[in-house]
């Protein structure tokens, strides 16, 4: 009886350590104006949690609306106008612990917006944040996503504006998908990975054809091409399985055979260890 | 009835128009109907909205003492935890230095012709601008209202509050954050806690006791039969109790709508309202209390039969249930503050309490008010009233009278 007892009272202080639950909001947003920076650097940071990422209206600059564990994060909200640096997102506070909750009450929740005219060059890092980012309709400069361990879609649903210099997916132990890829026109794109998955479908208004660069250590990276679309995927790999209809093999290089005349092509550069890529037809 | 109506519809309006002021209302503007709600406030009695603080600056603090930079809103929990810090004890205490800038206590306003340039801080009160502000501006556990023409040059944030843009315009980034979520309760020590829910208990308890101890005084017989109806048709108090629970608003209803298509009735509905509460309230109340009543005196029987002396008596029913009934919240007040563990606590005391509340409603609801006798078991069914039972015990006559007396308990062992 006395080491249950002890037990209980054990489990009973040691519960009483634990952090209570504070969830808290915090929005901030503003207006553009005549005088803002002609390219916005924005860096996004948000560990864990649920992100939205969409174009929001033409009046403001723009717009996040958090809900977050204040016991272990707080909120980021830097701008400096005269360089255009823009930093949003949570950053991570000392205490730590278990929490005694459901999830959906310590779900932490972030919804980005900028304004479709301004110049992005954006750098997301989602940790393990389950992230949906709907670049459509924005104005993309450069963009990086950052990836940790859980899924992540990149949705490019409707042609962005401006001229993209490249985009870089870095993937760690999760899968990302990034859809509607020829509605971005980046000149380069680049997927770099540990053990996840990534799934490219390049669907949507072509144009521009791009250059992909895939850096993978042990994950799988899906290429979704439209039908027509000349594929060619070449490079220095290690144990990589390479499939895909219409796909022949030439030494170190897989092309289809109308590469060299298609007007719309994908060039994939592969730097892989032990990974697999699949080639799906888009009809 | 006609004139009383557009006399009182003209009242509606003239309060309406002197509330907004002469400006025009856009009824379709939102930021109208946000100004009208706004003024509509202002004007309610201060009680309905709690006693706010007098309107005054904080003097700076010493050259050691908390100091805040307005100019960075970076970490807004920061600058939250170190306002917060800087408040005094009572509030004229406080002393905050604001770097390019001012701190003020209570509401703050800068007048349409006003030009007001550095930041401004504004702790437990509602920052109104009307003019221009050429810096930053923080309010702490208040609102930030612009109205219209109002130009804020810089950043806003509100910590416990909103931004209310009226028509003005701010030209920086707008923040708002909602207030520390951490309750006083979770703050406090666990003594602390633990007491304050120990205190609470004795408090509720104490007021039943002295509700209960005036319905034996002044109730007794009625009190005695809802609580034999308890006892004796507990399934069907507690089934009519929820039953009841569940039609009270739609009766509410139906009354109301009743009286208001008569028109006679329509003078009434105020009273109606008034006598439905109370009714209600005396119903559930009195039905709770019948319920200790009744298992006070089964506890009270069963250690007299177990050979305790006691004195029988409905005062000692109804504190020997109330006190069963408390006790089913001592766990929470004890434990209430283990996670998990207190809110299964929480839950069983609230399910055993809302059961009792609801057999004691419903037994009100049956004995109408403790004046009908048909499920208090008081009355022989019928069925019983048997030819053998009429002929063994005479009713009436000499024989009735000369029938020997029932042995005492004594006797029975």
């Amino acid at each position: 009886m006395r080491p249950l007892l002890a037990c209980a009272a054990l489990l009973v202080a040691g519960a009483s350590l634990l952090p209570a639950q504070a969830m808290r909001s915090y929005t901030t947003s503003r207006p553009a104006r005549a005088g803002d920076p002609a390219l916005l650097r924005t860096t996004l940071d948000f560990g864990a949690g649920r992100v939205v990422l969409r174009a929001g209206a033409t009046d403001q600059l723009y717009r996040m609306q958090l809900r977050y564990d204040a016991e272990r994060f707080a909120p980021i909200h830097a701008y400096e106008p005269a360089v255009g640096a823009l930093h949003l997102g949570l950053e991570q506070q000392g205490r730590g612990g278990i929490r005694v909750t459901s999830r959906a009450q310590l779900e932490q929740v972030a919804r980005f917006e900028f304004a479709p005219h301004v110049p992005l060059e954006l750098t997301a890092n989602l940790g393990a944040s389950e992230a949906t980012l709907d670049l459509g309709d924005l104005s993309i400069a450069a963009l990086m996503v950052r990836s940790g361990a859980t899924r992540g879609i990149v949705d490019f649903s409707r042609p962005t504006r401006g001229e993209c210099r490249g985009a870089t997916f870095a993937v760690g132990a999760t899968e990302l998908s990034v859809m509607h890829l020829a509605n971005a026109g980046c000149a380069e794109l680049r997927v770099e990975g540990g053990v996840g998955r990534a799934i490219l479908d390049f669907s949507g208004t072509w144009r521009r054809s791009p250059t992909l660069s895939v850096a993978l250590a042990m994950g799988t990276l899906t290429l979704r091409v439209p039908r027509g679309t000349g594929v060619r995927i070449r490079g220095d790999k290690v144990l990589t399985s390479i499939a895909g209809e219409g796909l022949a093999r030439a030494g170190d290089v897989w092309s289809t055979a109308d590469f060299a005349t298609a007007t719309r092509t994908v060039d994939v550069e592969l730097k892989t260890s032990v990974a697999g890529v699949e080639l799906d037809w888009i009809d | 009835m006609r004139a009383a109506d557009r006399t009182c519809r003209t009242a509606i309006l003239v309060v309406a128009l002197a509330l907004l002021g002469a400006r025009p209302v856009h009824a379709a503007s939102g930021a109208a109907v946000e100004e009208l709600a706004l003024r509509i406030r202002s004007v309610l009695p201060v009680p309905l909205f709690g006693v706010p603080l007098a309107p005054q600056a904080v003097a700076q603090a010493d050259p050691d003492g908390p100091t805040i930079d307005p100019g960075e809103l970076d970490n807004p929990a920061a600058l939250e935890r170190d306002l917060r810090a800087a408040l005094g004890r009572p509030r004229s205490a406080t002393r905050l230095t604001v770097t390019d800038g001012i701190a003020r206590l209570g509401r703050y306003s800068i007048g349409s012709e006003e030009v007001h340039r550095g930041h401004v801080v504004v702790l437990e009160g509602n920052a109104d601008i009307h003019g221009r502000l050429e810096g930053n501006l923080v309010a702490l556990d208040g609102d930030i209202l612009v109205h219209p023409g109002a130009v804020i040059t810089g950043d806003v944030l509100t910590i416990g509050g909103h931004v209310r843009n009226l028509g003005g315009t701010i030209e920086g980034a707008t923040q708002e954050m909602d207030a520390t979520p951490l309750s006083t309760e979770a703050t406090a020590p666990l003594g602390t806690v633990v007491a304050t829910r120990a205190a609470g208990l004795l408090g509720v308890m104490f007021t039943l006791i002295v509700v209960g101890f005036g319905l034996v005084t002044f109730g007794r017989p009625n009190l005695e039969i809802v609580s034999d109806t308890v006892t004796s048709s507990f399934g069907r108090s507690f089934l009519v109790g929820v039953l009841g629970q569940v039609l009270l608003l739609p009766t509410f209803g139906a009354l109301v709508v009743g009286l208001v298509l008569t028109v006679a009735g329509a003078l009434l509905v105020p009273f109606a309202v008034v006598v439905f509460a109370l009714l209600a309230i005396v119903a559930a109340l009195g039905g709770t209390i019948a319920v200790a009543h009744a298992m006070g005196e089964t506890i009270t029987r069963r250690r007299m039969a177990h050979g305790v002396m006691l004195s029988p008596n409905a005062y000692r029913y109804v504190l020997t249930g109330l006190s069963g009934l408390g006790s089913v919240w001592l766990a929470w007040v004890a434990f209430g503050w283990v996670p998990f563990a207190g809110g299964v606590a929480f839950g069983i005391a609230t399910l055993a309490s809302w059961v009792a509340v609801s057999a004691g409603f419903g037994a009100a609801l049956l004995s109408r008010g403790g004046i009908r006798e048909e499920f208090s078991g008081r009355m022989l069914p019928t069925a019983m009233m048997t030819d053998e039972y009429l002929w063994a015990t005479p009713q009436f006559g000499v024989p009735a009278v000369k029938r020997p007396p029932k042995p005492d308990a004594t006797d029975q062992r």
